[in-house]
C-alpha cells in the first residue's frame, strides 16, 4: 500500500516533469506551445531537458517499483532532491529579481512584478515538498524492512 | 615417521586482519620475497602443527578474482596455477556482504576455502549474530570464528585446514546467473573444453564465466588459443559491460540469499546514501543527471550574481569618477581613469560570478556529489582512452586549468596523464567566463545563461573527442583501470565550502591585481602610444584606442588572421592578450571601445553593429578553444617536461578553435541566423 501511494505519486510527479520540461525546450526553440503564458513557462531548451531528466528519475522509480524493488523507492526519493534543488535554484533566481527591482531599481526590470519570476520549478517544487516531509525518515526503514 | 607437508594461501579483502593472522599462524619465521616479474610482494612463512608442516602463502589483499588490477592478478594467479591445497579466506566478520564477493569467487575457481571468521568479536559487540553453523551448512565450506591480534582460534583453523586438506572428494560450487548467461556460459564451456592445454589447467566453467566477465587477463590466453576465433565469436554476440554487471549482481543477490540466515542484524540498513547511489550512479540516468546538476550551478552563478555585478560596477563607476574629478593632467587620468580602472574594473565585475562558480563547486565537492561523477563518467572516460581518475583533474579545469594540470600527478600510468593534459584546457577556466558572461549577457538576454552551459558542454565535449583522437594516433595504448571508494555523502557546511570558495576565488583577486593590472598598462600604453607618422600627442583623445595608435598597428597586422571569423582589428588585438591572461580579452575591449569598466556602455557599442550575436558566439567559441593562457602554457611545459607536447597543445588548441570559429561564422552566415 505504501508503494502504491509512492507510485502514484512518482507518477504523477513524473509525468508533470516531462511535460512540462518537453513545453519549456519547445518554447526554448522558439515553437508558441500556447500555454507559456498561462503556466509560466518561459523557453529554456537546457533547463527544460533538467526538468525531463528529474521527470524521467520519478519514472523509473514506477517502472523498478512495478517490477518489484522496493530499491526502485530510491528514485523517488532522489528525484524529490532534485526538483527541490531546482526549486531552490528559482527561488535564488527570484530573490535576485526582487534585488534587481527594489534595490539596484535596474531599467530592464520597469514594471516588473513577482509573479514574473514565477517559474514551474517553483510551484511542481511544492508537491515535491510535501512528499519530502511526508516520506522523509520512511524511505530507508520501509526498504531496511523490505 | 615423516611430515605430511601442505601448502596453504591465505587470501581476503585488504583490511581485514590478514597480515595479522599470518603472523599469528607462523610466528617469527615468515620471510619476504618477490614475485617473478611483479613488484608485489608475497609472504611465506612454515607452521607445524600436528603431524603436518604447513607452509603459508600470504596473498595480496583483493575485493574479487577478476584480474582488474596487478594484485588482482596475482592473487589469482597463485590459487589457479599453483593450486595450494587449501585457500584460507579471511573474512571481516563487521562486513560479511563485500567479502562474501571473493567467496563466491574462490567458491568458483573449484579451491578447497576455509573461511577465518577474523573479527567476530566486533561484530558481535555491535550486536551482530552470526550463526557459523548456518554459514557452513550454506555455503558448504567450514567457518572458524578467529580474532588474529589476540591469536584467538588459530588451532582451531589450522585443524580444519588439515582436515580440508585431506578430504578425499571436494565439491565445487556455482552460482546460478540466469537463463541467458548460463546459455553463453555453456556455449562457451563447449568450445573451451575441446583446448586441452586450457582446460586442463583451468577449471572450463570458471574459464566461460571470466571470458563473459570481461577478464583481460583470460581473454589474452584466450588469444593464444586454438579456440580462440571460436570464443571471439560467441563474445561479439554479447553487450560485455551489461553482462558483466548483471553477473556482479547475480554474485550479490546468492549472498543476500544466504546473509539474512546466517547472520541476525547482519543485513546493512539501507542509507539515504544508498539510496541516492543508486539513482545518481544508475547507468542511463547517470550522466543526464550530472549534466542537470552542472547547469542548476550555471543558472546561480550567471543569474544569482547579476544584482552584486551591479553593486561592483557602481563602485567603478563611483571610482571612476573620483579619479575624473581629482586628476587634472589628461595622461595620468587617462592611465588611470581609462586604463587602470577601466581594465581592472571590467575584470572585477565579474568576482560575483567567479566566487558562485566555486561555491557551487565546492558544495558538489563538499557533499560528495562530484565522486559520483567521477563514478558516472569512468565508464565514458575509458571509451574515449582515459583513465576515471582522470575525471577529477578535468572537472577541476573549471575553475583553473594550472591546479588541474598538476593534479594530473594523481594519474599513474604515463599515457593517461599526458593525454589529460593536452585536453585540460580545453575545459573552460573560470578566468573565460567574464568573456562569455560580457557577450552572452549582451546578445542573448534570458538564454544567456543556457547559451553559457552550452559552452562548457562544448569544451567537455571536444575535450572528449580530442582525447579519443589522441589516444588513437600520437599516443596510442589502453588507459589503465580505475577503482575508487564512493566517501559518504555530507550536507556541506557553509564555512567548508566559503573557504573552499575563497581559497579558488582569491586566485582570481590577485590574478586582478598582478598580471591583469599590467596587461591592462600594456594594452592602454599601446593604445595611448601613436602609430608612425600620425601627428598626435600622447594619450590625447583622438588617438587612444582608435586606428591611429600602436596597438591599431598591431591589431591591423594581426586583423587578416581573424577576418575570416567576422572579428575585427580591436577583437584581434584583445586576443593577443588574452594569452595572458583570459580575463584581459573583456579588459582590453573595454579599453580599445573607450567603455573603460563600464559593461553596459560595451555591451551596447557591440551590440549596436561592432559585433553580431554571430560573430559574439564565435568569440566565445574561439575564446574557449584557443592557446590557454601563459601559466597554463608553463605548467603543461613542467608538467610534461616536453616543448613538442606544448608546442602540440598550442598549435591544436589554436588550429581548432579558429576552424569552430570560422564554421559558426560561415554556416550562420549562409542560413542568416544571427547575422
Amino acid at each position: 500500500m505504501a508503494n502504491t501511494n509512492k507510485m502514484i505519486f512518482a507518477m504523477v510527479a513524473g509525468i508533470l516533469y516531462v511535460v512540462f520540461g518537453i513545453l519549456k525546450m519547445l518554447e526554448g526553440f522558439g515553437i508558441e506551445t500556447g500555454l507559456a503564458e498561462l503556466l509560466l513557462i518561459p523557453g529554456d531548451f537546457f533547463g527544460g531537458f533538467c526538468f525531463v531528466v528529474i521527470g524521467a528519475v520519478f519514472l523509473y522509480a514506477v517502472k523498478e517499483l512495478t517490477a518489484g524493488v522496493h530499491m526502485g523507492v530510491s528514485y523517488i526519493y532522489v528525484g524529490i532532491l532534485m526538483s527541490l534543488v531546482f526549486m531552490a535554484v528559482y527561488l535564488l533566481v527570484m530573490g535576485s529579481d526582487i534585488l534587481m527591482f527594489y534595490v539596484v531599481k535596474s531599467e530592464d526590470y520597469e514594471g516588473w512584478r513577482i509573479i514574473d519570476s514565477m517559474r514551474p520549478g517553483i510551484y511542481l517544487g511544492i508537491l515535491s515538498l510535501i512528499g519530502y516531509f511526508f516520506w522523509k525518515d520512511r524511505f530507508t526503514t520501509e526498504m531496511t524492512k523490505a | 615417521m615423516e611430515k605430511k607437508k601442505i601448502t596453504i594461501a591465505l587470501a581476503g579483502n585488504p583490511n581485514v586482519g590478514k597480515t595479522t593472522l599470518f603472523n599469528a599462524i607462523t610466528g617469527a619465521r615468515q620471510h619476504v620475497g618477490n614475485w617473478p616479474g611483479v613488484t608485489v610482494e608475497k609472504k611465506t612463512g612454515k607452521r607445524t602443527y600436528k603431524d603436518t608442516e604447513i607452509e603459508v602463502v600470504d596473498l595480496p589483499g583483493t575485493y574479487s578474482l577478476t584480474a582488474y588490477s596487478i594484485d588482482e592478478v596475482v592473487a589469482r594467479d597463485y590459487v589457479v596455477e599453483e593450486k595450494p591445497d587449501v585457500v584460507v579466506q579471511i573474512v571481516d566478520a563487521t562486513n560479511l556482504e563485500r567479502n562474501l564477493y571473493l567467496t563466491t569467487q574462490l567458491m568458483e575457481l573449484g579451491s578447497r576455502v576455509v573461511i577465518a571468521l577474523n573479527m567476530w568479536d566486533l561484530a558481535e559487540s555491535r550486536g551482530d549474530k552470526i550463526d557459523t553453523r548456518k554459514m557452513e551448512d550454506f555455503l558448504e565450506i567450514p567457518v572458524v570464528k578467529t580474532v588474529a591480534n589476540r591469536a584467538e582460534g588459530i588451532d582451531a583453523l589450522l585443524e580444519e585446514v588439515v582436515r580440508e586438506a585431506d578430504k578425499g572428494e571436494h565439491h565445487e560450487h556455482e552460482v546460478s546467473y540466469g537463463d541467458d548467461i548460463e546459455k553463453k556460459i555453456i556455449e562457451l564451456e563447449e568450445i573451451v573444453g575441446k583446448d586441452s592445454a586450457l582446460s586442463g589447467k583451468y577449471p572450463v566453467r570458471w574459464l566461460s564465466v571470466k571470458l563473459l566477465d570481461g577478464d583481460e587477463n583470460i581473454l589474452e590466453k584466450i588469444e593464444g588459443s586454438s579456440v580462440g576465433t571460436q570464443v571471439n565469436s560467441v563474445l561479439s554476440t554479447i553487450e560485455k559491460e551489461d553482462y558483466e554487471a548483471a553477473m556482479a549482481e547475480k554474485r550479490y543477490e546468492a549472498i543476500n540469499t544466504v546473509l539474512p540466515q546466517v547472520c541476525v542484524k547482519c543485513v546493512k540498513e539501507v542509507t539515504f546514501s544508498d539510496m541516492i547511489d543508486r539513482a545518481v550512479t544508475n547507468k542511463y540516468l547517470g550522466i543526464p543527471i550530472f549534466l542537470a546538476m552542472m547547469w542548476a550551478a550555471f543558472e546561480v552563478t550567471f543569474t544569482v550574481a547579476t544584482p552584486l555585478m551591479e553593486f561592483v560596477d557602481m563602485f567603478f563607476g563611483w571610482l571612476a569618477g573620483v579619479v575624473a574629478d581629482s586628476i587634472t593632467n589628461p595622461v595620468l587620468g587617462s592611465l588611470l581613469g581609462d586604463g587602470i580602472v577601466g581594465g581592472v574594473g571590467a575584470v572585477m565585475i565579474f568576482l560575483p560570478n567567479i566566487l558562485l562558480l566555486f561555491l557551487m563547486i565546492s558544495l558538489l565537492e563538499d557533499s560528495g556529489y562530484m565522486a559520483r561523477a567521477a563514478f558516472v563518467m569512468d565508464k565514458l572516460m575509458y571509451k574515449i582512452g582515459l583513465n576515471g581518475r582522470s575525471f577529477i583533474p578535468l572537472l577541476m579545469g573549471f575553475g583553473c586549468n594550472v591546479p588541474a594540470i598538476m593534479a594530473t600527478r594523481t594519474i599513474e600510468d604515463e599515457r593517461d596523464r599526458l593525454v589529460t593534459i593536452l585536453v585540460n584546457p580545453f575545459i573552460s577556466c573560470g578566468a573565460r567566463l567574464p568573456v562569455y558572461l560580457m557577450l552572452a549577457g549582451a546578445f542573448f538576454g534570458r538564454q544567456a545563461g543556457s547559451v553559457i552551459f552550452g559552452i562548457y558542454i562544448l569544451g567537455i565535449i571536444v575535450a572528449i573527442l580530442s582525447a579519443k583522437l589522441i589516444r588513437g594516433t600520437v599516443v596510442k595504448g589502453k588507459p589503465s583501470p580505475f577503482i575508487m571508494e564512493l566517501p559518504p555523502y555530507r550536507l556541506p557546511t557553509a564555512k567548508a565550502s566559503a573557504i573552499h570558495m575563497w581559497e579558488k576565488g582569491s586566485i582570481y583577486l590577485k590574478k586582478a591585481g598582478t598580471i591583469i593590472l599590467v596587461g591592462v598598462v600594456f594594452v592602454w600604453l599601446l593604445s595611448a602610444i601613436p602609430a608612425p607618422g600620425v601627428d598626435a600627442a600622447f594619450a590625447s583623445e583622438e588617438i587612444l584606442g582608435t586606428e591611429d595608435s600602436m596597438i591599431g598597428v598591431l591589431g591591423h597586422v594581426m586583423e587578416p588572421l581573424v577576418s575570416p571569423l567576422g572579428f575585427d582589428w580591436k577583437v584581434a588585438v584583445a586576443l593577443v592578450f588574452g594569452f595572458i591572461a583570459k580575463e584581459i580579452v573583456i579588459g582590453s575591449m573595454g579599453v580599445l571601445y573607450g567603455t573603460g569598466e563600464d559593461e553596459d556602455a560595451l555591451a551596447e557599442i557591440l551590440t549596436a553593429g561592432a559585433m553580431s550575436p554571430l560573430t559574439a558566439l564565435g568569440l566565445m567559441v574561439f575564446t574557449l578553444l584557443y592557446v590557454p593562457c601563459i601559466a597554463c602554457v608553463g605548467v603543461v611545459k613542467k608538467e610534461t617536461g616536453s616543448w613538442k607536447w606544448t608546442l602540440f597543445m598550442m598549435v591544436y588548441g589554436t588550429t581548432l578553435a579558429w576552424i569552430a570559429a570560422f564554421l559558426i561564422y560561415r554556416i550562420g552566415t549562409a542560413i542568416g541566423w544571427g547575422v
